[in-house]
Order: C-alpha cells, then structure tokens, then sequence
C-alpha cells in the first residue's frame, strides 16, 4: 500500500537528511507504528506518502503509484485516499461535529443526501452517537479527536495516517483512541500512526518501525517501543 | 451541492471581511468611474468630430476698408477681384474638393453677427462695414481644407482664408486632455483597486487557513479551494463597476440630458443611452481585475 524505495528527504542540504535511504513496504491492511525521537523522520515519512513534499533521492509508492508522476492536478485524488489525523485535532471551531465531518465531504462535492446517510453512521463509528450537534469547545479532548477521526475516514480512504492522536490525551482516553483506530483497521484501512506513546505501543502488538536520525533502525513484526534511552527521550 | 458548498463559503468570507469587502467595492468603484469618464470624453470626442466634420466649412473672407493683411494693401475688394475668385471656386480645377460656394455680403454677415451675438452689448457697435464679405466653401473632403487654402490665400482681394477645424481641433485637444487626465487618475485607482484586492484576498485567506488546510487534506480540488476566494473579490469588484455605472448614467442624465443639450442645442452630446453601452466594458474590466489580481495572490498565499 505504502512503499519507501531507497528515499532521501534533505530540506536543507548542508544539514542531515531528514529521511536518509529509507526503505519500507507497508501491505495493505496492516496496522504500523512509527515510532522515534522527535527530527527522527516520522513527520517526513507522513508529508512524503501525502505529497506534500518531493523526496529528494528514491520514489515514493502509494497504492501501486510513484507519486512523483501524480501531477499536481491529480494530487487531491491522492489525499482523498489518505485519511490524516493529528495531535491538536484541527477541527473547524465554528462549525458542529456534525459538520466538522460533512466539511470532508463537501468539498469534494459529495451530495447533501449521501452526506446525510453517512456522517451518522461515521460518527456511531467512533462512538459519538447523539453529538452531532455539539461545538468542538463543548467535547472533551477524546471527544474532538474522535470528530477528526470520523473526518479523517468519512470519504473511506485506503490509508489512514496519524501523527500522534494521542499525544495530548491522557491514557485512559489515549486507549479509547487506538480501539477506534484498531477497528478501522479491521475494517480493511491500512493504519500509520506515529507515535511517542510505549504504553499503547507495547499493549497493541502491532508491527513497529523505528526511525532515527532519518533512518530505519528496527522493523519488527510484533514489536514493542524498545526499551533504548534515547528512543525514549523524545 | 458544489455550488451551495461555495457560495456558503463566500458568504462567511465576506461576512468575516466586511471592511476590506467594503473598500474594495469603493475603490473599483472610483477607479471605474474614471475609466468609464475618460471613455464618455472619447465617444464624445468621436461624436462631435462625426458630426463637425460634415459640416465644417472654409471661409474666404475678401477684404474691407479695415483689413489689415498685406494682401488688403490696395483697399477694399473690387468688383472684378471678386468675379475672379468666384470663378475660380467654381472652375473645373477646384471641382474635385468644392462642394458649394455661397457668398455672404457683408449685410448678411451682420444679420449673423446679431444672431449670433443677440445677448451682447456690442451688436449695437456693430456696423455691416466693419464685417467682412465672404465666400462660404464647403468642401467634399473637409481634410482638404489645405487645397484651398493654398490657392486662394494669397489672392487679390483675399483677406484670409479660415478653416473653423481650427477652433474645432482647439476643443477636443482640450476633451483629449480631460479624458487622459481621468484615465491618469483611473490608473492610479487600478493600481490601488489590484494592491487591496490583494490584501483581502491575504487577509481572507489567512482567516480561512484552517478551513483550507483541511480543504486540502481530504483531498479537495484546486478549483473548490480557491474559488470562494476568487469569487469574493469579483463581487466586490462587480459591485463596485455597478455602482460606477449607475454613477455615470446618473451624471450624463443630469449633466447632458438635463444640462447641456438644452444650454447648447447646437452640439451633438452623447446621449444617457450610449452610457449603457459602457456598462458591460465596466463590468468586465472590474471582473477580470479582481479575478487576476486575486489568482496572482493565492498562487503565493494559498497552497494547494
């Protein structure tokens, strides 16, 4: 679903690449976890599968295509089949949960009836039935979550990224998340999730891939966050 | 769907942007008003032209016991000197430029002279000797007004050959004048109208960023996230090319309608009607100003 062939990312060519000779192949389906220090890559590795930035050596595969042949105008069919979500959530303040998620599917012109039928069933996914009325000031930081979440999977995308979902909630709350993201991937959608969090990493059991200093160091099936120091320091 | 999603968008762009909206229309607005002014000076430069021209008329004046040209050196215009210069006019030469000849004594002159001068005191002073007798050429081609009066001006008996295209090319150097300087000053406007609709477009899209982050994160297309932009900009623009046309039909109304074909019934004034003729023009240009002006803009603010 997402191959890394032999990738270099340098934003600034006198410093260390931020992704240096990166390989990687996620299959379809599997749930993976990114993990590593802050500048380890992970945030590269996310904009480079969405194309938000050029790899500087090496190409870039999603879903069977090198996205560096995607030319521009093409490029949103791309992220329509990328669903992301991020630690501070970014959901639109003055609009309802309900149409936090319909946003996604309104501008890429989804008719008000199909927008109608899906939202409700979205959000039940993410377990919040009967909230699609609330503000986002009026949810909990789970609850708004869950929101980008449902808009992140509403127009049923292949991949989802997550860039540390967890990182501004407690755990309890934390593992209300991964069970959604957990499902979502039983569902069929491939999952990445970047992340500092060794508990949910160490409880899912997941593949783990390790990056450092823009590097893979560590790929293991059913791995944990790795007991090294500086792993942790992050 | 699409098209409820954008104008919804427009609609809180706008209501968000009020003032720099505001501006915008106001500033189209002048700067239109100006381009459409410096085109009403042109259509009614072309008009007067149009309608002089045809009836521009070269004017032989003989001489008087008063002239003073050397060519009045021996006195007043004889007889003779005058059955000659009439013949000439009227000879096989000149057929190809003259359409007619009348003369004008100088009885009549002063008959034209009252006429023309009713409301002035100095009619009264005025006696027929001091006027002037003349030949009234019109010609064929009123740009040949040169061809006469090379062969008549230094003739005996000639005073002066006038052409009333000088007095009429006075005028519209005097209208060319005006609609550069409202053109002057519609550039400026322009310059101003293209520098705020770029700043809005900043501003909006600065206030819109969250919305079009996401736009673009799930995948929205170029068109779906820029158009709302663009679009406030060329309504505002539109309003204000509006408002500049209503501006201009109202002043010609009032000036040209209601004012000056009644106080000079003697010119061809364009009419309120040929006004409307610009409106489109306005519309358009307003239109395209902010359309390019605000695409140049996102190209830099808002990525896609």
């Amino acid at each position: 679903m997402i191959r890394f062939d032999d990738v270099t990312k340098t934003y600034d060519p006198t410093s260390q690449p931020a992704l240096d000779a990166v390989s990687l192949d996620i299959d379809r389906g599997e749930f993976v976890f990114l993990v590593g220090a802050s500048g380890s890559g992970k945030s590269t590795f996310i904009r480079l599968v969405l194309k938000e930035d050029r790899a500087s050596r090496g190409a870039v595969y999603v879903a069977g295509q090198n996205v560096a042949n995607i030319p521009s105008w093409r490029v949103p069919r791309l992220r329509r089949g990328i669903g992301v979500v991020f630690q501070d959530f970014r959901l639109l303040p003055n609009k309802t949960v309900f149409a936090n998620v319909a946003f996604a599917m309104q501008v890429i012109g989804r008719s008000r009836a199909v927008i109608r039928e899906t939202v409700p069933d979205v959000l039940a996914t993410v377990g919040l039935e009967g909230k699609d009325n609330r503000m986002p000031h009026e949810l909990s930081g789970g609850e708004q979550q869950r929101v980008a979440i449902a808009r992140a999977i509403v127009n049923r995308p292949g991949i989802l990224l997550a860039d540390e979902p967890t990182g501004n909630l407690d755990p309890t709350t934390s593992m209300g998340i991964m069970k959604i993201l957990d499902t979502i991937n039983q569902n069929g959608t491939t999952v990445v999730m970047a992340t500092h969090d060794d508990d949910i990493v160490n409880t899912m059991r997941k593949r783990v891939v390790e990056l450092r200093g823009g590097s893979v160091v560590r790929d293991d099936a059913q791995g944990i966050y790795a007991g090294r120091p500086e792993a942790m320091a992050g | 769907m699409r098209v409820a999603f954008i104008l919804s968008e427009i609609g809180s762009g706008i209501r968000r942007n009020l003032s720099m909206v505001t501006s915008v229309i106001l500033v189209t607005f002048i700067s239109l008003t100006f381009v459409g002014a410096a085109g009403l000076f042109q259509l009614q430069i072309n008009q007067m032209k149009g309608y002089w021209y045809d009836r521009v008329q070269v004017t032989i004046y003989l001489c008087v016991d008063n002239s003073s040209e050397a060519s009045c050196a021996a006195g007043p215009v004889t007889e003779d000197q005058r059955a000659a210069i009439e013949a000439r006019l009227e000879s096989d030469q000149f057929a190809p430029y003259v359409d007619t000849v009348t003369h004008e004594t100088q009885e009549e002159a002063l008959v034209h002279f009252r006429d023309q001068f009713a409301n002035s005191p100095i009619v009264d002073s005025v006696t027929a000797e001091q006027l002037p007798e003349s030949f009234r050429v019109s010609l064929v081609d009123a740009e040949k007004y040169e061809v006469i009066d090379e062969a008549f001006s230094s003739e005996p008996g000639v005073d002066a050959v006038s052409d009333q295209r000088d007095f009429l090319e006075a005028i519209f150097r005097y209208m060319n004048w005006a609609s550069v300087v409202a053109l002057a000053i519609a550039g400026i406007m322009t310059f101003c109208a293209i520098l705020l609709i770029a700043t809005t477009i900043r501003l909006s899209a600065f206030s819109r960023r969250r919305e079009t982050g996401i736009m673009r994160l799930v995948g929205a297309s170029k068109a779906i996230i820029q158009l709302p932009f663009i679009l406030e900009g060329v309504i505002a623009a539109v309003i204000g090319a509006v408002l500049a046309s209503a501006t201009l039909w109202g002043a010609s109304r009032f000036l040209i309608d209601g004012w000056l074909v009644n106080t000079f019934p003697q010119t061809a004034f364009i009419s309120s009607q040929q006004v409307l003729l610009l409106v489109p023009v306005l519309i358009l240009l307003g239109a395209l100003l902010a359309g390019i002006s605000s695409l140049l803009t996102l190209r830099r603010y808002v990525k896609v």
